[in-house]
């Protein structure tokens, strides 16, 4: 009696003591990581809620709570119309003349060189993406640089193309962003296409050219169907973060001449931080919270869930 | 009954071939010489440019004698059957290369443009060659800017790497309620657009009294890089197998123990690739340090090189470029040599 009392007593002790255990290794384990993940995204998230009833400015005194801010954004804000127009124009036009376009042209040409060449190529537009970005721009301020000494206008005046030189930031300051982030997009594209056309199987194309196709109908009827997905992949995700970025055009630009280049992204933090307005910068953020998310949501299709989800096969802790 | 001409078929195909491998060199060769330019551009205006103006010459020459080598050593590469071979030839044209450039452009070149290294108030002297003796800013030590730069980067990444090593491993090896939803949060902040909480960020690291001060950038950059740090850490702990541990907990280790001691070594790739990332994030940042660090003590290497750019002294373009030259060297050698590891990584990261 008395022995199997202390039996379920030792048994009891134990099970405390892999219970305390068990939290203590999740704390130990995951606890760090929760915290940061809590401050840094759900806490400024409420935060940004918050502050967008609010007119706070750059006194950062709240003096009045009103729903004022969301309604200057649906009717009272006529620049948003021109904002939000230019902002599909650079995403979409970034988008599918480089980050896929550009990408894919890149991918497809050094495919079939030898290692040696189709690195030597590809390091060289991965260029962009490793510098820094203060610096990238400065490289691209002094190739437009309006002053006959600029690059461009150099070779240009050299060639004899044009008679005067030209100050493309001020004429062309929107096909200016987007060659600019294309040079940088084009990479991740190029990397993502090169490693899928790799993985696919070399016999289908020895079979191709046995049954009489050219290189057109190659990429045609086994590159392109073998990239769908690849494809989908780098559209969502780059529009994603061509949609929130702004660094490099509030480098290269400042958003104008006067607003022609403040893409939405940037718009916010003009506001915000140019005009002092951080309430109505706030309210104009939580629209692009919300597509992030639904973007990002979008983005779970192309994840093996049943692999990242595989349960663990210890259950000691 | 016509006989078949198989020598004339054969020597169209080759024509053919080789008219198609030229066009596609020609393409290529088309849309890179747009992007090598501007930095040979910098390079040599950095190492030659004298006075306030930009010395084109210079750059033509060199640029004259630097596309013939570079297309010379990629031929003696393609042509070259065995690796000694591929070696000898491109070190023989980067000899001959070398030789004619010193000749040629070697009297033009000179180091006083990075009289920022070791001048502290270098900002009055450039003014002054520029013929501005005021400038509206106060410009720190370069050093100090580099140390920020190594301390923000530095600390970041060990944050980063130990916090991810350890979530990464409880999620991947543990099972507990809520671990399909965390993942499933995980994989959504690991895409969600951190730029978009700038202004929420501003107003709590005001607040908290952390703002103008580095701490706060860390910790901001530390949070915003965790989600993605954290999904590459699970993936290699994923790919190591079970059995290791299972025999390490046979062996009498705690879970504790067996990650410390058996799994940790088997991530090191892991380890590596993910510091690397943060760490060339944080050398890079530029809004973060730009908008949340106002005093030009905490100034980190991309203010400094915006604010030479910004400065009267900006004119001088041989100072900004050696000023870019000091910036961008660490960040592709850093690149150069984390290549291997970095390309082991699943790539989801989101930029540009």
């Amino acid at each position: 009696m008395t022995a199997l009392a202390e039996e379920a007593l030792i048994a009891r002790g134990l099970a405390r003591k892999a219970a305390r255990r068990r939290r203590a290794n999740f704390i130990i384990f995951l606890g760090p990581a929760i915290v940061l993940m809590v401050i840094f995204f759900i806490v400024p998230v409420l935060i940004d809620i918050a502050v967008s009833f609010t007119d706070l400015g750059r006194a950062l005194r709240i003096t009045e709570v009103s729903t004022a801010n969301y309604e200057r954004i649906f009717a009272g804000d006529t620049r948003l119309t021109q904002v939000v127009a230019l902002t599909a124009i650079y995403v979409f036009g970034t988008l599918a003349l480089f980050n896929v376009g550009f990408g894919l042209l890149l991918a497809l040409v050094t495919a079939p060189l030898n290692p040696v060449s189709s690195g030597f190529f590809r390091g060289v537009w991965l260029l962009p993406r490793m510098s820094p970005s203060v610096l990238y721009i400065l490289l691209w301020l002094w190739v437009v640089d309006p002053s006959p000494t600029g690059l461009l206008n150099q070779i240009l005046l050299t060639v004899g193309v044009v008679d005067a030189p030209l100050d493309l930031k001020t004429s062309a300051p929107v096909m200016l962003i987007i060659i600019s982030n294309g040079f940088i997009g084009a990479s991740l594209g190029m990397i993502i296409f090169t490693s899928a056309i790799k993985g696919i199987p070399v016999h289908l194309f020895h079979a191709a050219r046995v049954d009489g196709a050219g290189s057109l109908s190659i990429a045609r009827h086994i590159t392109l169907p073998a990239l769908r997905w690849p494809i989908s992949f780098i559209t969502i995700y780059q529009a994603l973060s061509l949609l929130v970025s702004f660094e490099y055009i509030l480098l290269l630009t400042e958003g104008g001449p006067f607003y022609d280049t403040t893409v939405y992204a940037l718009y916010i933090y003009r506001r915000a931080f140019e005009g002092g307005q951080y309430g109505y910068g706030a309210a104009l953020a939580l629209f692009l919270i919300v597509i992030g998310i639904v973007l990002a949501l979008l983005g779970w299709r192309f994840f093996d869930m049943k692999k990242l989800l595989q349960s663990p096969r210890i259950e000691v802790h | 009954m016509t006989a078949v001409d198989w020598d004339a078929l054969a020597r169209r195909a080759r024509v053919r071939n080789r008219a198609r491998t030229t066009t596609l060199y020609a393409f290529l060769i088309a849309v890179s010489v747009p992007i090598i330019l501007p930095y040979i551009w910098l390079v040599t205006i950095a190492f030659s440019a004298r006075t306030g103006v930009a010395e084109t010459h210079v750059l033509w020459r060199s640029v004259l004698i630097l596309v013939p080598t570079v297309i010379g050593c990629w031929v003696a590469a393609v042509v070259a059957v065995t690796r000694r071979q591929m070696w000898i030839g491109i070190l023989g044209v980067a000899a001959i290369g070398i030789a004619v450039f010193a000749i040629v452009v070697g009297p033009d070149l000179h180091l006083r443009n990075f009289i920022f290294l070791v001048e502290p108030d270098f900002a009055s002297v450039v003014r002054s060659r520029v013929g501005e003796v005021s400038g509206a800013v106060q410009f720190p030590n370069v050093w100090k800017a580099f140390l920020n730069s190594l301390l923000l980067a530095g600390s970041q990444t060990v944050i980063v790497v130990t916090v991810a090593s350890l979530a990464g491993y409880y999620l991947s090896r543990f099972q507990f309620p809520g671990r399909a939803g965390m993942l499933r949060a995980l994989l959504v902040l690991h895409a969600f657009p951190v730029l978009t909480l700038i202004v929420p960020l501003f107003l709590m690291l005001y607040y908290i009294g952390l703002l103008d001060t580095l701490l706060g950038v860390i910790l901001v950059l530390v949070g915003f890089e965790l989600p993605f740090a954290v999904f590459i850490m699970k993936g290699f702990f994923d790919a190591v197998p079970w059995d290791i541990e299972m025999s390490a907990l046979t062996d009498g280790a705690s879970r504790r123990q067996a990650f410390v001691q058996v799994v940790l070594p088997q991530v090191t790739n892991g380890i590596i690739a993910v510091s690397v990332f943060s760490f060339i994030r944080g050398w890079e940042e530029y809004i973060f340090v730009f908008t949340f660090l106002i005093s030009n003590a905490n100034w980190t290497m991309s203010l400094y090189m915006f604010f030479v750019r910004d400065d009267v002294m900006g004119v001088d373009y041989g100072v900004v470029s050696a000023v870019g030259v000091f910036y961008l060297v660490p960040s592709l050698l850093l690149y150069a040599a984390a290549q291997r590891y970095l390309m082991q990584m699943p790539i989801s990261g989101v930029k540009g």
